[in-house]
């Protein structure tokens, strides 16, 4: 066996706290490893060629790379094998940098900790066989949850690209929250105006299947062929669909969590939602005194929302602005703790609402209270660090954004993971911010996290351009991560077979033996820790290279 | 000297499956949370892929404790894998009892998103069973 040890340096990531050196002189001396070298980084071209070249000249026939995680890079390095002649899964990715160089800061305990990380990577290595990966027939076809925006958008992009739409909506019309804002900031555009264009792209064509009222039921299979159960007014309907993207969208945060907001106990205390409806039939003396509360369900450990929901300063100085234009002598005052007005010409619009009369107290509110002349609202102002106590006419809450009511179901339904926070959580916040986990899935808007109308149509057009890259395809590869069966050894005890949730194992009454049905087979690896007589393995986690990585961690070799 | 440290350090090995703990686990790298040296993953696609006999063989090799860590009951990838891991590793840990090995084998769930819990849970069990070998050399 010729075996390449590659560790990277990752510039200063691994080096710092891993003595890369004493472990690739360490690796020369082993037995089987033919190549063992350092590099400062793999993942960069030269890194690549030094491999590849290794593996032409030493005629390697096992990889393996230390250097980050295997789900970073791993499509990477597998192209590169595959560039070399070199079957893909002879690869052995070892991560020192997530699992070592970054979770401790002993440059000693590192190296051995790293040290027994690669021969473990090593030993289990050495029982790698070439595996051919599966090719799957994708379905040109995308179903996408929630009608708000961002899922509009990626209807749009979808749809004009030719690929077959499924639009669910959960409510009788699509819009989300947009449907009701008006007057936009920036574009200071009517919400429904904006959706309605975008309706109206949509109506026209006729590969978009609009399912309004509708809620999913059943969501089944794999990448490429998603079987989809809907509940609509109509009945039960099925359908296939290629990939998915969540776009749920968000809800209001409700203040009714802070009891000392009274809110809903006096009609005098409302949100800048219920401001927006309400704006034109409020009643109002001649001369109102108007209070705005920001950063209410924001920034708030105490109800477990550490976040900064992002829209909710600019509402505000919607708010302020909006009073201030329609009463000239009205008193307005905003209780913050930070103005993050961050979109692009946020600031400005922050010194322009100012300019207009608008006053910006930085200050803790500590409860209001509702009385016969007005709302008294108690606080400390955190700059001058005093107690205040002022009388209002009208309190406009500034809520966040939280987490969609239905993001549980939908995650345990989909088996995606959220955040904690509670949105939906990306593959990788950096790199990956469209993907979930699971190959075809995609998020968009703020079910991911608070975003503003910009943002969340950006999003969703972006996961669709995602979702497009996979379906146009028009195939896949799975991996070949799957049972098989050694039927010398299977006695035919049928316990496999009840133990799979697939269904994927079926039973021969003739050869009283079972075999695996590769297609069904989801490659969880249950039946090969079930089967007593060790018949069963799973290719690529088969039981020596697990046990041979255990030896190899406790140098029990 | 490093011989000293490796007999009074723990060495754990854990059984991580890939959509979820590991995936923790990485994440908890990533944010530079720190936990003890002497806890090694071993990647698998699912809990429920641990046989016990891979548990019983790495405490053979001279493990001082073995967890297996998979996805919250009702969130696993492959439907109810994790079930059929919790009756498993509830049957080994009765067999453990009767040597009195019942502290040496932890199950527990953590989600991709739980880095902080995955620390605390493997701290919090290296930490235990630290003591506890520690008491046993002393007396």
């Amino acid at each position: 066996m010729k075996t390449g040890i590659f560790i990277c340096h990752c510039g200063h990531n691994i080096k710092h706290t891993v003595d890369v050196k004493k472990l690739s002189n360490f690796f020369k001396k082993y037995p089987g490893v033919t190549v063992s070298n350092d590099y400062p980084f793999v993942c960069s071209e030269p890194g690549q060629d030094m491999i590849s070249e290794s593996i032409e000249k030493q005629g390697l026939d096992r990889v393996i790379i230390a250097s980050c995680t295997p789900s970073l890079h791993g499509e990477l390095f597998k192209d590169l094998l595959k560039k070399s002649d070199l079957n893909p899964f002879l690869l052995r990715r070892v991560s020192i940098r997530e699992h070592c160089s970054w979770v401790g800061d002993d440059i000693e305990i590192n190296t051995e900790k790293a040290r027994r990380l690669i021969l473990a990577g090593l030993y289990s290595a050495a029982h790698y066989v070439p595996l051919e990966e599966k090719r799957v027939e994708v379905t040109k076809s995308a179903l996408i949850i929630g009608g708000g925006v961002s899922g509009l958008s990626a209807a749009d992009f979808l749809s004009k690209m030719g690929m077959q739409v499924y639009l669910v909506e959960k409510e009788a019309e699509l819009g989300g929250h947009v449907k009701n804002l008006k007057n936009i900031w920036p574009a200071r555009k009517d919400g429904k105006s904006i959706i309605d264009e975008m309706i109206e792209e949509l109506a026209g064509r006729e590969n978009v299947e609009i399912f309004a009222s509708t809620t999913i039921s059943g969501f089944e299979g794999f990448f490429g062929n998603y079987e989809v159960t809907l509940d609509t007014l109509e009945g039960e309907k099925k359908l296939t669909a290629g990939g998915v993207i969540i776009a749920i969208g968000f809800s209001p945060f409700d203040p009714r969590i802070k009891p000392e907001l009274q809110y809903g106990k006096d009609k005098r205390i409302i949100t800048t939602l219920e401001f927006e409806h309400n704006a034109d039939t409020l009643q109002l003396p001649e001369k109102p005194r108007v209070a705005i509360l920001h950063c209410v369900g924001s920034r708030d450990e105490q109800i477990g929302k550490p976040y900064c929901s992002r829209v909710c300063c600019i509402n505000a100085l919607r708010v302020g602005e909006a009073i201030k234009d329609k009463y000239k002598d009205s008193y307005v005052e905003s209780f913050y703790m930070d103005v993050r007005a961050h979109p692009r010409g946020g600031e400005e619009y922050f010194e322009d609402t100012q300019e207009k009369g608008v006053l910006f107290t930085r200050a803790n509110v500590a409860e209001i209270n509702p009385s016969l002349t007005g709302i008294v609202i108690r606080g400390e102002d955190t700059l001058f660090g005093e107690i205040f106590e002022r009388e209002f006419d009208l309190v406009v809450l500034s809520i966040g954004m939280s987490p969609p009511v239905d993001n549980k179901l939908t995650a345990s339904l989909l088996k995606i993971t959220l955040d904690k926070d509670k949105f939906f959580m990306e593959a990788h916040i950096k790199l990956r911010p469209f993907d979930t986990a699971v190959k075809g899935i995609f998020i968009a808007g703020s079910c991911s996290g608070p975003k503003d109308v910009e943002e969340s149509i950006n999003h969703g057009r972006a996961s669709a351009v995602k979702l497009f890259g996979f379906l146009n395809l028009g195939y896949a590869y799975v991996d070949p991560f799957i049972s098989y069966v050694d039927p010398k050894r299977c006695s035919g005890c049928r316990m496999c077979e009840q133990a799979c949730v697939a269904k994927a194992i079926k039973y021969d009454e003739e050869k009283r033996v079972v075999h695996v049905e590769e297609a069904a087979c989801m490659g969880c690896g249950l039946c090969n820790a079930t089967c007593p007589s060790s018949a069963i393995s799973l290719k690529g986690y088969i039981d020596c290279m697990i046990d041979d990585e255990i030896s190899a961690f406790m140098e029990a070799i | 000297m490093l011989q000293d440290k490796a007999e009074k350090n723990p060495e754990i090995i854990g059984f991580a499956c890939s959509y979820c703990t590991f995936k923790a686990s990485e994440m908890a790298g990533s944010l530079r949370m720190k936990y003890p040296d002497g806890v090694k993953l071993v990647q698998v696609p699912c809990s429920s892929r641990v046989d016990p006999a891979f548990v019983i063989k790495a405490i053979f090799e001279g493990a001082d404790g073995v967890f297996v860590a998979g996805c919250h009951p009702g969130d696993c990838h492959f439907i109810k894998g994790n079930y059929f891991t919790r009756r498993k590793i509830a049957a080994l840990k009765e067999m453990f009892d009767a040597f009195s090995m019942n502290d040496k084998l932890r199950l527990f769930w953590v989600s991709a998103a739980e880095a902080r819990r995955f620390v605390e849970k493997v701290t919090g069990m290296y930490n235990e069973i630290k003591e506890r070998k520690n008491v046993r050399k002393e007396n």
